[in-house]
């Protein structure tokens, strides 16, 4: 076998393509962790992005209100999240399960029933317009692009790190997970603030979602999450919920996808499909097994 | 009825009730009648001895998975995975349905059984094990999992199990005829596994509400510090609960390739487990409870689908109004406890006034 045919730019930069959507997700789980809540959700909001971004954009006929309608479709899921765990105090998981659900069944539903299609989204007239990219050229006879969305999310990964760890809403928002009662006693409203995690949370989902169906395919497919939004659960409980932690984490998982693609000369592809799913949960096995050591080595 | 059960019964019925109402409005804004929606979906499910027999064969089918959900959810474990554990549970029984032919029957049909559920309770295992020793969050594993075994099982029926025979696209060798299930109405769905159905039913029923076991493993869901302290086994109770879950779903995947597609195929499930776990968690797992709606719900389930070919109204319509119901049972008791605070309030303003 050769290793060349692995480990060369192509995967490198398929690698990046696939953490994106796991790195943006991610960030959206992290910041509804560090506000204290665990949002099982989060491939719900993805595929409601994704849907929002693929069918706005055209209907506008413009990319950039794609990504507002995204935006716009994780802002609601998010503040409808937030209204159940925060407000109404329903269990996270199940509120979780439902709404990946409901997201799913949503998004399919509007698709057969409004827009005649089934399976995926190509509109009679006119057509989706995915994001601008750059094109890095020729590599080995392809043509390489890279969606904006990709050094974005790089961008995103460097504002949440500095938001939550270097700014005084940062710190509040860390306190409204962990201290939420001493945070009260200091004057802040921790319930406000879990609200910001669970927005913020929905913002970025809406954000991962236009990217899928803009970006890394160019339009919309039912249940095109694929479970992605549970791998960036399992990245944030990995990457302990610290923006750079989760973003390598994702490099990660990006990487065993983009290497079990370039194995499908060897290998069938519907067996690389499960290359990335095995790997998160190894991840998880091996972080608990290291914590338990740890644990253990300090008793 | 004691007060906590009425307000239950009585807040289950206007769930229900919204989430149906919710649905009419859907129908409405999408340019559909709501009642010639329902219409098409109560005709479908009742109409023909053919509709009939579909809605009682989703009624167990919501039956088996909804108890399987309640059952490791009990325990403390929420089992988002069965339908991978039903994945591996078909896969192995029918291979071995096939490769058995020219058996007796009573000797085969214990043995692919037994490699049904012995193939869904290992996979159930797995995620079991590493929730109780290691803290791992079972909902992820286990939905990770289910996508790993159906690419799986859809590689072996497409690759290595590849059946030889010609027409079939993707499948494994035909199980042998004199293995098979026969069919209780012709057409239809309903076939002799409902038998076997309904004694694992009563089974799991029975171990859930009228069993130590039971009350030991509702106890350790309930609070796992406090079962630990009272000295029951915390772990095992949780990891039996699942490898019964587990097991009850390799057999549905078992029963489904047996009676109703003759073979392993990789898309033999529509997501059947979810329906059912949707059903668990609208009745809160108990099992009473989810035994009498699967009726409800396999009802709209398979009334849905042909309301779908009817009206042109897309069956998903089904999944959100059980979200919905889903929404509205878990924010209840946050929102009748917000209420009476509000009164609460009100009345010490009007007394101090």
């Amino acid at each position: 076998m050769d290793l060349s045919s692995i480990f060369n730019v192509g995967t490198l930069l398929n690698t990046f393509n696939t953490a994106t959507i796991v790195i943006l997700a991610g960030l959206g789980c992290l910041m509804t962790a560090q506000a204290g809540m665990m949002n099982i959700g989060i491939d719900g909001m993805m595929t409601a992005g994704a849907f929002a971004a693929a069918v706005g954009s055209w209907y506008f006929g413009s990319w950039g209100m794609g990504l507002v309608c995204a935006l716009l479709a994780g802002l609601i899921f998010g503040l409808f999240y937030g209204v159940m765990v925060i407000r109404y105090k329903s269990d996270e998981f199940i509120i979780g399960v439902a709404l990946n659900i409901f997201a799913v069944a949503l998004t399919t539903f509007i698709l057969r029933t409004v827009l005649k299609q089934s399976g995926s989204f190509h509109p009679a007239s006119g057509a989706v317009n995915t994001l601008p990219y750059f094109s890095l050229g020729e590599i080995g006879g392809t043509a390489v692009n890279i969606s904006v969305m990709v050094p974005l999310s790089w961008l995103l990964v460097a504002l949440c790190a500095v938001m939550l760890y270097r700014t005084p809403a940062g710190f509040w928002l860390r306190a409204a997970g962990e201290h939420p009662d001493s945070l009260r006693s200091a004057g802040r409203n921790p319930e406000k603030m879990k609200y910001v995690g669970a927005l913020s949370c929905g913002l970025l989902c809406g954000l991962s979602g236009a990217y899928l169906s803009l970006g890394y395919l160019s339009t919309f497919t039912e249940n095109m999450s694929a479970e992605r939004g549970y791998v960036a659960v399992a990245c944030v409980i990995f990457g302990r919920s610290h923006p750079v932690f989760v973003f390598l984490a994702a490099l990660l998982f990006g990487f065993i996808d983009a290497a079990g693609m370039r194995m499908q000369g060897l290998v069938d592809p519907t067996l690389t499909a499960t290359f990335p799913y095995v790997g998160t949960i190894l991840m998880m096995v091996f972080l608990a097994l290291r914590q338990q050591a740890k644990k253990k080595a300090k008793a | 009825m004691n007060r906590e059960r009425r307000k239950y019964f009585l807040s289950l019925a206007v769930s229900i009730l919204l989430g149906l109402l919710i649905g009419a409005l859907i129908m409405l804004a999408t340019g559909h009648s709501p009642l010639e929606g329902y219409g098409a979906l109560l005709s479908g499910a009742f109409g023909s001895r053919r509709g009939w027999g579909n809605t009682l064969y989703k009624t167990f089918q919501l039956c088996i998975t909804g108890l399987a959900t309640a059952i490791a959810s009990s325990a403390g474990i929420f089992n988002v995975g069965g339908e991978g554990q039903m994945y591996l549970g078909a896969l192995a029984s029918s291979y071995l349905g096939a490769r058995l032919a020219g058996v007796s029957p009573w000797i085969a049909l214990p043995v692919c059984f037994l490699a049904a559920i012995l193939s869904g309770a290992l996979y159930a295992w797995i995620p079991a094990v590493l929730k109780v020793k290691l803290k791992i969050n079972e909902v992820i594993t286990t939905i990770l999992m289910n996508s790993i075994a159906i690419f799986f099982c859809s590689y072996m029926a497409n690759g290595p199990l590849k059946t030889l025979e010609r027409g079939v696209n993707s499948g494994t060798d035909a199980i042998d005829k004199a293995f098979r299930f026969t069919r209780l109405i012709p057409g239809s769905n309903l076939s002799e596994t409902v038998f076997y159905i309904a004694a694992i039913s009563l089974f799991v029923w029975y171990l859930m509400s009228r069993t130590a076991t039971g009350y030991e493993m509702r106890l350790t869901g309930q609070n796992e510090r406090f079962s630990r302290f009272i000295g029951l086994k915390a772990g095992a109770l949780g990891i039996g609960g699942m490898l019964i879950s587990g097991a009850m779903c390799g057999a549905l995947g078992m029963f489904e390739c047996f009676a109703l597609q003759n073979r392993f195929k990789p898309d033999f499930s529509s997501e059947f487990y979810f329906d059912g776990m949707l059903v668990a968690m609208i009745m809160r797992y108990k099992p009473l409870g989810i035994i009498l709606m699967s009726f409800f719900f396999g009802a709209l389930k398979m009334g849905a689908i042909s309301m779908q070919s009817s009206t042109g109204i897309s069956s998903e319509l089904i999944l959100i109004i059980q979200s919905v119901i889903i929404f509205l049972m878990a924010a209840e008791e946050g929102f009748l406890r917000r209420l009476q605070e509000r009164r609460l309030h009100r009345q010490s303003i009007v007394k101090e006034g």
